[in-house]
């Protein structure tokens, strides 16, 4: 019952969204498929909460037990609350409850959330550039390859770059997007493609045959 | 700019700074910003999951006759017995009702649309016709995709003409991981712009 | 220690500065450069020159706040080519963190400009979990997916939405992405519907999306901050995107510069090891 419930339940939803490809929309099976669609959309809805409750739980026993940094935990428990409370909280009690324009949520997103989202990739430029002046070497043929390709593209994507490579004759520019972008590059974009995708396909078919069983976890 | 507006703009330009005092070293300040930006992302995703769907997809057609949504949210809602060590196997069936469905779609679209076409587009004429350039643009797509796929999917050893072949596929992809990491530099430093140009333009340019 | 070996040990935080100076640098001093047009961004442009006006397009925010000074100005520039060519557009985005938010900010800022309704010529789907399941869903009825806007409004009660039931109804598809959601348009939007494609990604997804070039299945790319200027060029509304390149040269410049310095110093450091070791 534990394991051949949900290799059942896997089966049949796997099997009516695969047989219904092959059937027009407005057969049963079809109208079957849009509501397994749905069904999808709201079951999986829910594993995103199981993030925020994991969160939640962490940093409150954080703070309970007084362990090292739990300050700063009391913070995050802040910042979980101070967003989802007026977002769940009725529109008809307040215009500052809720999602839209104007409301609590929506000024924590544009005026802390999501410029402390950007800043924390913006770092990753300080490392890239570290990075290139410390690792990245002509050490061998193939490092070579990779190292000349990268500078040539990062000439090229720049406009004082490109006025560089149009000094030298054969127009470089549209072979580097041509010859290296949509060439070398793109063949080997396509291979990898390729393998992902019948990868992706293989284990697709393992889940709905009951093989691969590791999203049940221990038990 | 009005008062409410200056404190925004301030409000932005002190976490924006305080991030990248990281840059710098490890401090209080950095953390603070770190913890607060957890919390309100998580924050954000029970708003956002609550309104658009326990409300919108299950509460209002529920309410409205559309009693059968109640099953996915029962489902939805055994997830949580993941969180008890007796009871957690509960959840597996919604899992797996997530999983199967999600692997029915991609089975199907993956194959119909992602290797078919990919292979397809690469069946391509060499006879020169499209003149010398399309010629030599079709060869090295050809001889690409064959390279990369005998490097990097096939397990047999990497010896006689498979480990020419998969020699050049290193090549080539050699070429194609460099112009990734070309283009991955003009993103991050694009992030990294976005920020600068909010504190010169935004905040140094509301008090100068 | 000899000054290359020096060098090589430099501490990274002085790289940080360089970098810091040169960002600053063209925003204080500005010298606007020529910025040519990629065939992917011209494509992409006639594409949606192409279209009828007053079409229904879809416009996808599938990113990020990370990702927002790269993708804000292709959305900017989106709304604009397409409130300009009078056509109806539906966003939605697939993103949890922060997507339904920044589609409504920024549509509904475009929209303002351009003096349209909301409900009569955009609509804001909103978010709702699951990419692969929201696309493959949209197919047979945008409606079952979506019951109401991102605000809570049914859709019934939307005007635009009268006449668009599913993908049969759109006319072209304008993806902005930072991820993998833009290989499941593909896969499955285009693939199976055979609505045409335009993207505009991320510099780090540019590579990969040239398959989908090649293959026809995006009819156009935009490639990071240089693909959004390379539009805001085509649609005459230089903004943001262009004037971030001149800061995106310098320290394009000053990482090319470093990886060169970093490399005499490696080999001289090492022939200098080699002969001592002789």
């Amino acid at each position: 019952m534990r394991t051949s419930l949900p290799i059942a339940v896997a089966f049949i939803s796997g099997l009516v969204l695969v047989v219904a490809f092959f059937f027009r929309d407005d057969s049963l099976i079809g109208s079957l498929r849009q509501e397994f669609i749905v069904w999808l959309t709201i079951i999986g809805g829910f594993t995103l909460l199981l993030g925020v409750v994991s969160i939640v739980r962490v940093s409150w026993t954080a703070v309970k037990r007084r362990k090292e940094g739990w300050f700063y935990k009391i913070l995050t428990l802040l910042g979980v609350f101070a967003m989802a409370i007026p977002a769940v909280l009725p529109v008809s009690w307040s215009p500052l409850f809720g999602r839209s324009d104007g409301t609590i949520y929506d000024w924590l997103f544009n005026y802390m959330q999501s410029p402390m989202m950007s800043t924390m990739f913006a770092t990753l430029a300080f490392y890239i550039a570290s990075a290139a002046h410390r690792a990245f070497r002509a050490r061998s043929a193939e490092a070579t390859i990779l190292l000349i390709t990268a500078c040539a593209i990062m000439l090229w994507r720049i406009p004082m770059g490109e006025a560089m490579l149009n000094m030298i004759p054969g127009d470089l520019p549209s072979w580097l997007n041509t010859y290296v972008m949509g060439g070398a590059n793109m063949a080997v974009q396509r291979g990898i493609i390729i393998g992902a995708a019948l990868g992706a396909a293989s284990m697709s078919l393992r889940i709905i045959l009951g093989i691969e069983r590791m999203y049940m976890g221990k038990g | 700019m009005s008062g409410w507006e200056i404190f925004q703009v301030w409000l932005v330009a002190f976490l924006t700074l305080a991030l990248f005092s990281f840059m710098y070293k490890d401090n209080p300040i950095y953390r603070i910003a770190e913890h607060i930006f957890a919390g309100l992302t998580a924050g954000y995703q029970v708003g956002l999951i609550w309104d658009t769907i326990i409300l919108q997809q299950v509460w209002v057609p529920m309410t409205s006759g559309q009693w059968w949504v109640v099953i996915p949210g029962i489902l939805g809602m055994l997830m949580f017995t993941r969180f008890s060590s007796k009871y957690s196997w509960v959840s597996r069936s919604s899992l797996a009702f997530v999983m199967g469905a999600t692997a029915g779609i991609f089975l199907i679209s993956e194959l119909h649309g992602r290797v078919l076409p990919q292979i397809q587009d690469t069946m391509v004429s060499l006879s020169g016709e499209g003149g010398f350039g399309a010629t030599m643009l079709s060869i090295i797509i050809v001889i690409g995709v064959i390279s990369t796929l005998i490097y990097f999917y096939f397990s047999k050893e990497h010896k006689g003409a498979l480990g020419v072949t998969a020699r050049v596929g290193i090549w080539f992809i050699m070429i194609s991981f460099g112009a990734h990491f070309g283009y991955t530099v003009m993103g991050r430093v694009s992030l990294l712009i976005g920020r600068m140009q909010f504190l010169i333009e935004d905040w140094i340019g509301s008090f100068i | 220690m000899s000054f290359w070996e020096r060098m090589e040990k430099l501490d990274r935080r002085w790289v940080y500065l360089a970098v810091g100076i040169a960002v600053i640098i063209p925003f204080i001093l500005p010298t606007p450069l020529p910025i040519s047009i990629t065939t992917e961004a011209q494509s992409l442009f006639d594409a949606v020159e192409a279209l009828p006006d007053g079409s229904n397009v879809m416009l996808v925010y599938d990113y990020y706040p990370s990702t927002i000074a790269e993708c804000e100005p292709i959305a900017i520039a989106a709304c604009h080519h397409l409130f300009r060519k009078n056509c109806k557009i539906i966003t939605l985005s697939n993103i949890p963190y922060g997507g339904p938010s920044m589609a409504e900010k920024i549509t509904r800022m475009m929209a303002d400009q351009y003096g349209k309704t909301y409900g009569v010529d955009y609509v804001n789907l909103g978010y709702k979990y699951g990419y692969v399941a929201v696309l493959s869903g949209m197919g047979q009825s945008i409606e079952s997916i979506f019951p109401a806007d991102n605000s809570g409004t049914l859709l019934s009660e939307l005007p635009l939405m009268d006449s668009v039931k599913n993908y049969e109804d759109i006319a072209f598809i304008f993806e902005i992405a930072d991820n993998a959601t833009a290989d499941y348009w593909v896969s499955i939007v285009n693939a199976q519907y055979g609505v045409p494609i335009g993207c505009g990604g991320t510099a780090v997804m540019a590579p990969k999306f040239y398959a989908y070039i090649s293959s026809g299945q995006f009819v156009g790319l935009l490639g990071g901050m240089r693909g959004a200027a390379e539009y805001e060029i085509l649609i005459n509304k230089q903004a943001d995107a262009v004037k971030g390149m001149q800061a995106q040269s310098l320290v394009h410049l000053l990482i090319i510069g470093l990886v060169i310095f970093g490399n005499v110093g490696f080999f001289v450091t090492r022939s200098k090891q080699k002969r001592g070791a002789a």
